[in-house]
């Protein structure tokens, strides 16, 4: 009972204050971001300007073969701005690329300086019964890029084809939607915006009662200082669960396991409320703590990293509770995710909560002052 | 109420002692003054004793409780008014004392009366962070009797605020004692003390030098004092003679017989006079 009473003064305190519109404004602005600047795939096409130095008729060939390849069969006449300049071109969108075709050999160097994209001029060979090829590039492309270029125009077309054809490609898991883009984005502002803004926020909160000394009047009652944590840990929660629904449910709808997200952000974000808490016991204001805060910040956007780039995954990384805890959103929102998974997972951050409870509320008896 | 016997206590766990071997014991019923100059280790000794200090060294037993595990139940008992003021500058001062009685199981008072008798009526739905320094001294002091406490520890709860309030402060604080309420005053206004204080304890340098009744120092160090106002080569001069001092006296008896005396008036001894005289310590 007396848990409850501190909890809806907690609660009060909190919508007097600023940090917990912060956590809910935040929401709305990644809901923005998702719904309306996010697309839901990136695009990845490489822009090209080619000129085609070419007689007339072996231009009109080259272009023929060109159009075929564009999305719809035919390309489009448009106006490259560039600073201060405007180049007419006519522009082949594949599936992989924007080919530009521009006007002049000088319009397209120009515009591969200015626009830092890969330019190239098409020419007849010396001998005449040829193609020649002028690549403009940045001075950044990798050897490898450039030996692809080269092998690429000095082996048979039909070898290079062969090749492609023998390698056999097999989709890991199939039946299901594989996430789109934008849906991959959903774990990062859960484990971000959801989870560990909680430790912050209870951090925060703990240092504006260390410095109005509520504590102290607080252990001086036939309440226990155990409640009075805990009763911050319940407004954490109940903001995490609210700013997380807020991201969530516009943008995934009905596909995530709603009773399995709310058991995992309950449990992580239990503990990163205790992890806050424990933090926040050892330094007297935020100030002093400003360090160490600012360490654990880069600490748990590592595994971000990761996240974003398969190819770089180390084993110690797996040890960043942000790791599991994004790995833990993706199987929640993925269809047909992992539930054991989750829930062992989950299982793990309650008890690592628990341990840093019990030692948060030893430390907080200790620490107290007259 | 109160029994403590060995009590020593170090912030930095050494030999550096902010107490050092307090004894002392407070019957029920008794208001027990702690007088000492700032940094004497009174708001320690109280600090241990209401449990927010973890108990070092010796026995402290408080309201039939042992202070070295403590039950959170001996709060039922026990009202503690702090020294610095400590209460939610975001809630109201009715929501900081609706939300206090709270977190009590026994009979708890009415915010409002409380809030009228330490003359805050009117403000209860004022946040308190809008309140002035003695306002919020004053809401913390009233936060401290809303679970009718038996043993009340108040750590200067006069401090900073105007002789008319003060004055105000003291008569609750008397009022509540007739009702049987225990109390540990900590104070370093001796006027207080002298006036509310069955015995009063002179602690200075974390070492308590002597604990009596006021009117017991009194009796014992009280010399009888004698104001005296002269006029010497055209001017009134004022001077202060002990009657007891051998030294005085032969000067008192020679200003009486060179001099034109314009008053004289005997006085006893305040009980800041006798704690400079005990312990060889002003009270600041
Ligand atoms: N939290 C603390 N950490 C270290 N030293 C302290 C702390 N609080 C008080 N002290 C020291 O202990 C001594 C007694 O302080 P205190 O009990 O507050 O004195 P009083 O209440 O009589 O003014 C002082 O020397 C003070 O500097
Ligand atoms: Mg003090």
């Amino acid at each position: 009972m007396k848990l409850w009473h501190s909890f809806v003064k907690e609660i009060l305190l909190a919508s007097r204050g600023f940090y917990f519109y912060v956590e809910i404004v935040m929401a709305f602005v990644f809901l923005f971001l998702l719904l309306f600047v996010i697309p839901d795939n990136f695009s990845n096409k490489s822009t090209e300007y080619l000129y085609l130095d070419l007689p007339k008729a072996a231009a009109d060939a080259f272009m023929e073969f060109s159009v075929a390849e564009d999305l719809d069969q035919q390309g489009e006449a448009v106006e490259i701005k560039s600073g201060k300049n405007i180049y007419p071109a006519n522009l082949i969108e594949t599936d992989t690329s924007k080919i530009y075709y521009l006007e002049s050999a000088e319009a397209v160097i120009q515009l591969a300086e200015d626009e830092k994209n890969f330019g190239g001029i098409v020419k007849l060979n010396e001998a005449g019964d040829g193609l020649a090829y002028e690549y403009y590039l940045q001075g950044y492309e990798s050897e490898r890029m450039k030996n692809l270029l080269l092998l690429f125009h000095n082996t048979e077309m039909s070898k290079l084809e062969e090749t492609f054809n023998a390698q056999e490609v097999r989709p890991l898991s199939d039946g299901f939607e594989p996430l789109t883009d934008k849906q991959n984005m959903v774990p990062v502002f859960l484990t971000f915006n959801g989870s560990f803004m909680g430790m912050f926020i209870i951090a925060a909160y703990i240092f504006l009662d260390k410095k109005e000394g509520v504590i102290k009047a607080y252990a001086v009652t036939a309440s226990s200082v155990w409640q009075y944590l805990m009763s911050k840990i319940g407004v954490i929660l109940t903001t995490t669960l609210v700013s997380s629904l807020i991201i969530t449910i516009p943008v995934m709808g009905t596909q995530p396991n709603y009773l399995l997200m709310v058991i995992f952000l309950l449990a992580t974000g239990f503990f990163a409320s205790t992890l806050g808490l424990f933090l926040a016991s050892f330094y007297k204001d935020i100030v002093a703590a400003f360090g160490a805060i600012y360490g654990l910040i880069i600490v748990i956007m590592l595994p971000n990293i990761a996240y974003f780039i398969p190819s770089w995954d180390p084993v110690w990384l797996k040890i960043i509770p942000s790791y599991p805890m994004l790995e833990g959103f993706k199987e929640i929102i993925l269809p047909g995710g992992d539930a054991a998974f989750v829930l062992w997972t989950s299982l793990g951050f309650l008890v690592a909560g628990l341990l840093l409870f019990v030692f948060s509320n030893k430390r907080y008896q200790h620490s107290l002052t007259v | 109420m109160i029994k403590v016997e060995g009590l020593y206590h170090s912030y930095s766990n050494d030999e550096n002692y902010a107490v050092k071997n307090a004894n002392f014991e407070i019957p029920k019923g008794e208001i027990f003054g702690f007088l000492g100059p700032s940094g004497a280790g009174k708001s320690t000794t109280q600090g241990i004793l209401t449990g927010l200090l973890q108990l070092q060294k010796g026995n402290v037993n408080v309201a039939g409780y042992d202070v070295k595990n403590i039950s959170q139940k001996m709060f039922n008992k026990i009202g503690m008014s702090f020294e610095q003021s400590n209460v939610y500058s975001k809630l109201t001062a009715k929501e900081n004392l609706d939300f206090y009685r709270k977190l009590f199981d026994g009979q708890t008072r009415e915010p409002a009366d409380l809030l009228k008798l330490v003359g805050l009526d009117g403000k209860e739905n004022v946040r308190a962070g809008e309140f002035s320094k003695g306002m919020k001294h004053r809401l913390t002091f009233a936060r401290s009797m809303i679970n009718n406490p038996e043993l009340w520890f108040l750590d200067e709860p006069t401090t900073g605020l105007d002789p008319a309030i003060a004055s105000e402060i003291k008569d609750i604080i008397r009022k509540e004692n007739n009702n049987g309420v225990t109390v540990f005053l900590t104070t370093h206004n001796m006027f207080i003390a002298d006036e509310l204080c069955n015995r009063v304890a002179f602690i200075v340098d974390g070492e308590i030098k002597l604990i009596d009744s006021p009117k017991n120092l009194k009796l014992q160090y009280g010399e009888q004092l004698v104001d005296v106002e002269f006029r010497k080569n055209g001017t009134v001069v004022k001077e202060t003679f002990s009657t007891i001092k051998e030294e005085e006296k032969q000067r008192l008896q020679k200003v009486i017989l060179d001099y034109e005396i314009q008053s004289m008036h005997t006085k006893e001894a305040t009980l800041e006079e006798i704690f400079i005289k005990v312990t060889g310590r002003g009270l600041v």
